[in-house]
């Protein structure tokens, strides 16, 4: 495990390419702070640019688990918190009613038949996990401030057990994809990144640590294909994760380089729109240059 | 400030705190608690490396990717002592136009422009026996007492509120989500006999609906009906804000709660127009999108901009307080009444097509029926 308090920038970005993430100095310094400061760190960004990967990375540098609350529209408090185990609780009634008498209420609402969803599981594990709250900006107004006050003071209340409260607080990591924008009071309680697609040294970078037995000259040439594609005003410009899907999608086929036929038949890996389809298999010849 | 290295600490707070105010100058929303995480962050940093003191101020100052260009200015300024170059940093080159030039001759007529009505139709007789002639009947058309009579039949015209789900659950007779909490606790009463089943459902609450009318010139009229909208959803419990724009944008929300509507137009053309400055949609829809953020207005709400697209301000303007809105608003739609009855609407006018994208529907909103249709629509799009 590592040892925050007399971490550096550069440890740390040294560390994460350990474990083949590839971060410019301004991640890393505000992974950094986030480490230090014991604040959630709410990245924003395009689509693949590796936010929930960064969690996840951050997870194995660590050595902690990764809980993982995937937002949607609609989520609630039983899906995001705790939920009784209904099933378990009425076999235990029907167990207690024929053994013998009455079934007792604080014995139905016990620990024992909770079953701990993301946040409460991250509320107990403390500082032995990292949380990765992805896509608030898929979730309800509501959900955010539900969340704005869980990140407050890390503390739960179950009207039948108790309050639950983190012994350390858990590193909080929130991603977002800008849909829609975020309350400034959720902001405020983190520290903002903004990630966006690397240049292309830096993904090259990325592909190569990715992919570890990928051609030096693929690899170069599938980058420079993603960056015109980003040029080309499509509907959804493909991210660095479709880089390495095409990459892979080509090595595992067997080619060599990025040719015209090549592209062609990979194209399904990088973009994953029909209108961008048809775009850019009329000007295949402009992407693979 | 070329090094840090002979500045001690105290003296480097007082730097720190002094950018936290400069970035406050220039209009960037940093509170004292933002400016002491700057601090405790370049304190825990090298203090000495610009760098550091660079990335930090980003994670720990700025929370909106908009704001990253002004903060890079104030940061040169402040740090390294370089003048802010003179263009606006914060224009962005305009993909959808080639040329802004193309906004000053606004083009007058556009296909499906509402209007053209055989005479016959206008001749038919009574009103009371013709209101379904009326329904479809463009409004640019109508004569004074036409209009009085539609707006006799406007006034009757329902707006079912746009609702969402809440996150809350109330009991309900039927859903398909079961009570489970609820069905254990009677199990318990009955010794493990299940009994009825109980269900729950979301709660629903109401949208509030945004409207933002042009009311210069011709699109006076059209904004006018729309208001009418605003009066059905106001008793229908809807939180309601009314916006008008021309030159500029202001709210007439409370005088919709005294005046008649005509008279809230009028009020709204004097407060809002210089007569010869033309439309500035995208510097209005700025003003409302700031005004939105500040006093949490429109989040999630239905917003209709009623507008003919004919923009005089520039199309990168418009097209950045779009891109904003849409983020805001849970839908945005937009009644441009050249639509007429076209069923594919093709924007015409560069406005729209910058606006195009940022749109979730369009409506015409040139005659009654028309009206009804949007009316339904609103029902629906919670």
């Amino acid at each position: 495990m590592t040892d925050v308090a007399s971490l550096t920038v550069d440890q740390l970005t040294d560390q994460l390419r350990a474990e083949d993430y590839i971060a410019d100095r301004g991640l890393a310094t505000a992974l950094l702070l986030a480490l230090k400061l014991g604040k959630p760190l709410l990245l924003e960004g395009e689509v693949g640019v590796g936010k929930t990967e960064l969690a996840r990375t951050l997870a194995t540098m660590l050595g902690r688990d990764l809980i993982r609350l995937q937002c949607y529209e609609g989520i609630d408090m039983y899906h995001a918190l705790y939920e009784w185990d209904y099933a378990r609780q009425m076999l235990h009634v029907r167990a207690l009613a024929q053994s013998e008498g009455g079934a007792a209420d604080d014995d139905l609402f016990s620990p024992r038949f909770l079953l701990e969803r993301p946040l409460l599981q991250a509320v107990r594990a403390g500082d032995q996990c990292v949380l990765l709250i992805d896509e608030v900006d898929r979730a309800d107004d509501e959900f955010e401030a539900f969340l704005l006050e869980l990140l407050g003071d890390f503390q739960v209340t179950i009207p039948e057990v108790g309050t639950v409260k983190a012994a350390s607080r858990p590193i909080v990591i929130l991603t977002s994809n800008r849909t829609r924008e975020l309350h400034d009071a959720l902001k405020r309680r983190c520290l903002y990144t903004w990630i966006g697609f690397p240049e292309p040294d830096r993904e090259l970078n990325i592909v190569r640590a990715r992919l570890p037995g990928i051609g030096e000259a693929l690899a170069a040439q599938v980058v420079t294909a993603v960056n015109r594609l980003r040029d080309m005003d499509l509907e959804k410009p493909p991210g660095v994760a479709e880089s390495i899907d095409w990459a892979q999608s080509l090595d595992t086929l067997g080619s060599s380089e990025l040719s015209e036929a090549a592209a062609l038949d990979t194209l399904g890996a990088v973009i994953k729109d029909r209108d961008d389809l048809d775009y850019a298999t009329k000007s295949i010849q402009d992407v693979v240059g | 400030m070329s090094s840090a290295d002979d500045v001690d600490a105290a003296g480097y707070d007082d730097l720190l705190v002094g950018f936290g105010h400069a970035l406050r100058a220039v209009g960037l929303p940093v509170g004292s608690d933002d400016v002491l995480a700057f601090c405790a962050g370049v304190s825990t940093l090298d203090v000495g490396d610009i760098m550091d003191v660079y990335w930090c101020g980003r994670a720990t100052l700025v929370r909106r990717r908009d704001n990253i260009p002004l903060y890079n200015q104030v940061f040169r300024h402040y740090f390294l002592d370089i003048e802010p170059a003179t263009a606006d940093i914060r224009k962005k080159t305009l993909k959808a136009s080639s040329t802004a030039g193309a906004t000053l001759e606004i083009p007058n007529t556009e296909e499906g422009l509402p209007g053209q009505v055989s005479p016959d139709e206008i001749k038919l007789g009574y009103l009371a026996s013709t209101s379904e002639v009326y329904r479809h009947k463009a409004f640019a058309d109508c004569s004074d007492d036409e209009i009085r009579q539609l707006r006799r039949m406007m006034s009757r015209l329902r707006v079912t509120p746009p609702k969402r789900r809440t996150h809350r659950s109330t009991k309900a007779r039927r859903s398909s989500t079961l009570d489970m909490r609820r069905m254990a606790r009677e199990m318990m009463r009955t010794l493990g006999e299940p009994r009825d089943l109980s269900f729950r459902k979301r709660k629903e609450k109401l949208r509030p609906l945004v409207l933002i009318l042009d009311v210069s010139g011709s699109m006076a009229d059209y904004s006018r009906n729309l208001l009418q909208f605003a009066y059905s959803a106001r008793r229908a419990n809807t939180k309601v804000d009314v916006f008008c724009f021309g030159t500029r944008l202001t709210r007439i929300t409370r005088s919709l709660d005294r005046r008649d509507p005509d008279e809230a137009m009028r009020m709204a053309g004097e407060a809002v127009m210089d007569w010869d400055g033309g439309t500035r949609i995208g510097d209005s829809l700025r003003d409302f999108t700031r005004q939105a953020r500040r006093a949490r207005l429109g989040r999630g709400a239905i917003v209709v901009i009623c507008s003919d697209g004919l923009d005089r301000g520039e199309p990168a303007a418009l097209a950045e307080s779009m891109e904003a809105l849409s983020r805001i608003a849970h839908r945005v739609i937009w009644v441009n009444p050249h639509k007429g009855d076209a069923v594919e609407y093709v924007p015409t006018s560069l406005g729209m097509i910058v606006a195009d994208p940022f749109i979730d529907e369009v409506h015409s909103g040139h005659n009654l029926a028309s009206l009804e249709r949007l009316a339904d629509r609103l029902a629906k799009v919670g």
